[in-house]
């Protein structure tokens, strides 16, 4: 124990170990404070819907949805239903974006409508494959089905919760197509159950 | 003279890495910050979730926290709730920090004063408090209502003709969403003024678009 102490003594007996440990400080807050401010910038509609003009076509389909646009003007934005809220999964979700510049930067991949229409039913298999794998928690995030009021509900829409819970479904099975076009070809609930 | 400057804090740097362990010094620096900033995050992000609001002071519990239980903002068809902290904290950085350092205020009540730990004395403040949180609301043109309803994208079909007419006078007359919209997660006071009687500086809403 001694012998520790006498060595953080002898690091601070260095000659300006105060200041290298305030610079330290400094690099270190301006580093994470960085990166906390880069998770929330890129987290924003402004960013999603405007940074490469690929999301542009989504954001304006977005437009006008139940999520852009209703009676009580709460709205879902971009990352409410495609980022993480948790933080490990967000991070995660981040580095994906390093995907998304190698088909902008690179490969061109969706740079033009057609390219990108040809590519919609498989982008949009991806995030159905990813939103059933997680049990939509990004819907969830918002909506708390523990909280949904069924008197408030329509009558199909109660009946409809009950068979999709008896059978295990999940809120992507159904609620899809509902802020992008939908694309021809199978649904959710068609996609193969081993991805679940 | 810049040359003999560049030199001058060459020569500093120089000093400090001849410290043996400056290394480890900055090393140990970077990690303090990570470590202080992750920390002040978490607290202000556990302090700012419903289970820690409603349950660590039995004053919010007992009071504000059940008579929330069962609201629209609570329960309603969708399940896209607003809990404590959306209507009570506010969303943006600065304004954050300056709300969590008032909590210290709280802190003073509860251990020091009691000031509200019965369910009489509360109801005997019920007016003040009301009051404190709806001139706050009145003087940033309910803020923490509009973090999540955004005016410009109501959609004034869907709403009853009656809500579109009050929106459309509220407009006119530059009224914010408490003035009308309040005692709707918590009980109302009795016997007081509502928010529309309470006279706030209205300058700072001014600057703004009401709706």
């Amino acid at each position: 124990m001694s012998k520790v102490l006498e060595k953080i003594r002898s690091w601070g007996a260095a000659p300006g170990a105060l200041g290298v440990l305030g610079v330290g400080l400094g690099v270190g807050l301006l580093f994470f404070g960085s990166i906390g401010a880069f998770m929330v910038h890129a987290n924003s509609e402004k960013f999603c819907a405007t940074a490469c003009h690929e999301m542009g076509y989504l954001a304006a389909e977005h437009k006008d949805s139940v999520h852009d646009s209703n009676r009580t003007g709460v709205r879902a934005a971009c990352n409410d239903c495609h980022v993480p809220h948790g933080y490990i999964p967000n991070y995660i979700a981040k580095l994906g974006l390093l995907n998304d510049w190698w088909g902008h930067y690179v490969t061109g991949s969706i740079d033009t409508k057609e390219k990108f229409e040809a590519k919609r039913y498989e982008l949009a298999k991806r995030v159905w494959v990813y939103m059933k794998e997680n049990d939509s928690r990004e819907c969830r995030h918002c909506h708390n089905s523990g909280k949904m009021d069924p008197e408030r509900q329509s009558e199909k829409a109660q009946a409809r919760h009950m068979k999709a819970k008896k059978e295990g479904l999940t809120c992507i099975d159904c609620h899809f197509g509902i802020a992008h076009k939908e694309p021809e070809g199978p649904g959710p609930q068609e996609l193969n159950e081993a991805s679940k | 003279m810049r040359r003999k400057r560049s030199l001058k804090i060459l020569a500093m740097l120089r000093t400090w890495s001849a410290g043996k362990k400056s290394v480890v010094v900055l090393l140990t620096g970077i990690v303090a910050s990570m470590v202080i900033l992750g920390l002040t995050a978490t607290t202000i992000v556990y302090t700012s979730t419903e289970e820690f609001c409603s349950t660590t002071c039995h004053e919010m519990t007992t009071n504000v926290a059940m008579e929330y239980k069962g609201t629209v903002h609570d329960k309603n068809r969708t399940g896209v709730r607003a809990v404590c902290p959306d209507c009570h904290i506010p969303h943006s950085q600065i304004p954050l920090y300056i709300r969590k350092m008032g909590a210290v205020h709280d802190l003073w009540g509860h251990f020091v004063t009691h000031s509200i730990d019965t369910r009489e004395k509360f109801e005997a403040k019920r007016q003040e408090l009301a009051e404190r949180v709806w001139i706050y609301m009145k003087e940033n043109d309910s803020r923490e209502c509009r973090g999540c309803h955004n005016a410009a994208k109501m959609d004034p079909e869907k709403q009853s003709e009656k809500a579109q007419a009050r929106h459309a006078k509220a407009k006119k007359e530059r009224m914010t969403c408490i003035d009308c919209h309040f005692a709707i997660a918590h009980n109302e006071p009795q016997g007081g003024v509502g928010p529309q009687e309470l006279e706030v500086d209205k300058s700072l809403i001014s600057k703004g678009a009401i709706f």
